[in-house]
């Protein structure tokens, strides 16, 4: 029961703070695909309007990229429990997100995050990105 | 700073715009101030049509075409990242709008009124009587507005917008529409209707109309930006500026398999989609390029407009720039102008045919530089810094002024004739310090101004037998080449753009002002200018611009800051490079896609790669046209293949 009303508070805390990103989330990724990032962190962009989550990973040829995956702003972050601490450079993280409309961009829009050192996640409880 | 450059635009404004009759007293207006809260609109209240939704909007093609091709995470460009939203929006943004009465104290007369919105800058709308600032000042995201009320309503008139969007995620505007508001109030009521009247992109004026009700508990509230301008697009290319080739955005009818009742064809925008004869098309008695329909014109003329911005009238306007820095436009070239207590430094001197005036414009404001009115604050001889027998004010009323600082140095980013056709005559009426028992005694030194310059233009000039006296007395052939030493007190440093126009173009900064001439690497009155054959590319013209935008530095929400004077055309920031850039770097990918299919000149000329631009950048006559422009990007990307 604890957990159903968490749930419900935290949801009603979120419809109440919808706020419309300044630049289009459907008119900038694709939502009907999915990708799966896994690397390590190098950079954690905490800010307004959007923050970002730098990841290197390596594509299928070996080759280094780096990710900038967007997440929400600092307010409806630090409503869902983020803030500026909560992940480091060099956090070795999984994440799922919805690629660029745009063909070879290495930027995408955050659907969930996992930190499998110490189960850290954010996203799969409902929570996205506005 | 934006304030004092604005300021300062208004000063030239008035050197050169017959001064505005008074304004009429207004007549007891309603009171519009107050915090508004948005109630509905045509549409639903997050103004967020679904992508290739152009309903309503009277598109012509090359509007269409750039909204087509314009991706949404061009937002994610540094440039772009605290952009506020376009002015066109702004009424249709989420947060409620603030209006706020500026008052003469004396008269209590409403001297101005500012909106205020979530996402965007104070919007000042001048009611006392002010004219708009000429075609060469800079654009920007609020625009310049005046009102002025009819009764009940008030009408909001304003010019010099960047370009945008209409709506969230799409539809796209140049930076030539003007915009007019009619505001009325009904009570608690406030009804916006909105003229987009943007002749580049639109058949005919876009109207929207947007209602809102007075809230007195409400606070409008400001989205902060604190963004690090890192390339948000991913990937380690700063420059990388995202688009679609023509025909290749597959998203644009994702929507209709949803609302599969609406047919694709009125959703591509175009005036005659918004009249009722339209309805004639959908039970095919008759098809919409058939159709007449009593469609508005523009009352913006385009063309005059965009060659306003660089009046080939045969005369100098003058435009205070920033710190040191002045803007000569003359006769559609414009020249950069240092001045100070050392002198006065040009960057380019203009056609040859206008070197009389130009010297006449610079003679004039080196004149009011170094000899403004001394206000007397000290009595007697032992004031600080008297020289002589008296105080400073007794200096300047009894001796006679010192004359103005020399011309001592002209840059040259070209071998252009437009910019270095001045060169003999304005540098044989300044000088370089002679250094007293050093040089003075040398007949030939210190008779000049230096002219600076990269070594190409040099062996250009020289190959073309150009009087000596107008050749490059100094030239670098490096990377960058600093002066040895501050000028009117700041670094001043010259930029090698190789093959960019031509193999010797480069631009000029001012690093204390913040101000960079950028020569012919920009324009806002037409496509750059590439000389194939004498080592220019569009990809040397990108880097170029890429260049400059790595040194300058908007002051706040991507404009103003680094000022950029172009070789032709208005005064710029970080944000209009950045559209230029964008636009030629569309231009090259959609042409360089041609040529990988292995399209010949005739081809890709008939594809019309730079269609969308074309009646804001394109010429059919003159010296360069748009055909002339294609070629040469054909041809310089296809050496580089």
């Amino acid at each position: 029961m604890r957990t159903i009303l968490s749930l419900a508070a935290a949801s009603a805390i979120l419809a109440g703070s919808v706020a419309y990103a300044h630049h289009s989330y459907a008119a900038t990724y694709d939502v009907t695909h999915e990708i799966k990032l896994e690397g390590r962190i190098v950079q954690f962009v905490y800010r307004n309007p959007h923050s970002f989550v730098h990841v290197a990973t390596n594509d299928e040829k070996g080759a280094s990229q780096r990710w900038a995956v967007e997440w929400s702003g600092t307010t409806q972050l630090n409503k869902a429990g983020v803030d500026k601490e909560s992940l480091k450079v060099g956090d070795v993280v999984v994440i799922t997100a919805r690629p660029s409309r745009v063909a070879g961009e290495y930027r995408a829009l955050m659907l969930t995050l996992k930190r499998p050192s110490d189960g850290f996640t954010w996203g799969s409880q409902g929570q996205q990105v506005d | 700073m934006l304030r004092a450059s604005v300021v300062g635009l208004l000063g030239a404004a008035l050197l050169i715009v017959p001064v505005a009759a008074q304004p009429p007293r207004p007549a007891n207006p309603p009171d519009i101030a107050g915090e508004w809260t948005l109630t509905n609109n045509e549409e639903d209240t997050t103004a967020q049509p679904p992508l290739g939704d152009y309903l309503g909007i009277p598109f012509n093609a090359a509007g269409r075409l750039r909204s087509d091709t314009t991706a949404e995470s061009i937002w994610g460009t540094p440039e772009y990242q605290c952009r506020p939203h376009s002015a066109p929006h702004q009424w249709r943004g989420l947060g409620g709008a603030r209006i706020l009465k500026e008052q003469d104290p004396l008269t209590r007369d409403v001297k101005a009124y500012h909106i205020q919105f979530m996402r965007s800058l104070d919007w000042p709308v001048f009611m006392d009587g002010r004219p708009h600032p000429p075609a060469w000042a800079p654009h920007t995201w609020t625009g310049f507005s005046t009102g002025q009320w009819t009764g009940n309503t008030l009408k909001i008139t304003t010019t010099h917008l960047k370009d945008g969007y209409l709506k969230r995620g799409g539809p796209q505007t140049s930076d030539m529409f003007t915009m007019t508001d009619y505001l009325t109030r009904h009570g608690d009521v406030l009804t916006i209707v909105t003229y987009v009247d943007d002749p580049v992109y639109m058949e005919e004026p876009y109207v929207e109309s947007t209602t809102y009700t007075i809230d007195l508990t409400s606070n409008v509230a400001m989205e902060t930006c604190n963004g690090t301008a890192f390339a948000e697009n991913g990937g380690t290319d700063r420059h990388h500026v995202p688009h679609f080739l023509p025909g290749q955005n597959t998203a644009l009818t994702e929507w209709l398999k949803k609302d599969d009742w609406i047919p694709v064809e009125p959703t591509r925008g175009g005036a005659v989609t918004l009249y009722p004869e339209y309805h004639a098309t959908m039970n095919g008695t008759s098809n919409a390029a058939a159709l007449k329909v009593p469609m508005s014109k523009t009352s913006v003329d385009g063309a005059k407009s965009i060659a306003e911005q660089s009046p080939r009238d045969g005369q100098v306007h003058l435009l205070p720039v920033q710190g040191n820095i002045y803007m000569l436009i003359a006769d559609g070239t414009n020249v950069t102008v240092s001045m100070g207590a050392d002198g006065v430094m040009l960057v380019n001197t203009g056609a040859a045919a206008m070197s009389e005036k130009v010297l006449g414009a610079v003679n004039q404001l080196a004149n009011q530089s170094v000899t403004p009115p001394v206000p007397n604050s000290c009595f007697g001889a032992s004031c600080p810094g008297a020289w002589g027998w008296a105080s400073p004010y007794m200096n300047s009323i009894i001796s006679s002024p010192a004359p103005p600082r020399p011309i001592r140095y002209i840059v040259n980013t070209s071998s252009a004739p437009e910019h270095v056709g001045g060169n003999e005559k304005i540098a044989s009426a300044g000088f370089f310090p002679r250094g007293a028992s050093f040089g003075a005694a040398v007949e030939s030194i210190g008779r000049h101004a230096s002219i600076f310059a990269h070594e190409n233009v040099q062996n250009r000039m020289s190959s073309a037998n150009a009087p000596a006296a107008s050749q490059p007395t100094d030239t670098f052939f490096d990377e960058f080449q600093k002066l040895p030493e501050y000028f009117n007190g700041e670094a001043v440093i010259l930029y090698s753009a190789p093959t960019a126009n031509t193999d010797g173009d480069s631009f000029v900064y001012f690093r204390h002002s913040e101000v960079i001439a950028a020569g012919n690497l920009l324009s806002s009155v037409s496509y750059p200018i590439i000389d194939v054959a004498k080592g220019g590319s569009l990809q040397g013209v990108i880097d170029g611009l890429n260049k400059i935008l790595d040194i300058a530095v908007a002051e706040y929400r991507g404009q103003g800051g680094t000022w950029v004077v172009p070789g032709r055309g208005r005064l710029s920031d970080t944000a209009d490079v950045a559209s230029y850039r964008n636009m030629l770097t569309m231009i090259r990918d959609r042409v360089k896609d041609s040529i990988a299919k292995g399209m010949t000149l005739a081809q890709v000329k008939a594809s019309r790669p730079t269609m969308d631009f074309d009646p804001r950048f394109g010429s059919t006559t003159g010296a360069w046209t748009t055909d002339m422009f294609v070629e040469a990007v054909y041809k310089s990307l296809q050496e580089r293949k």
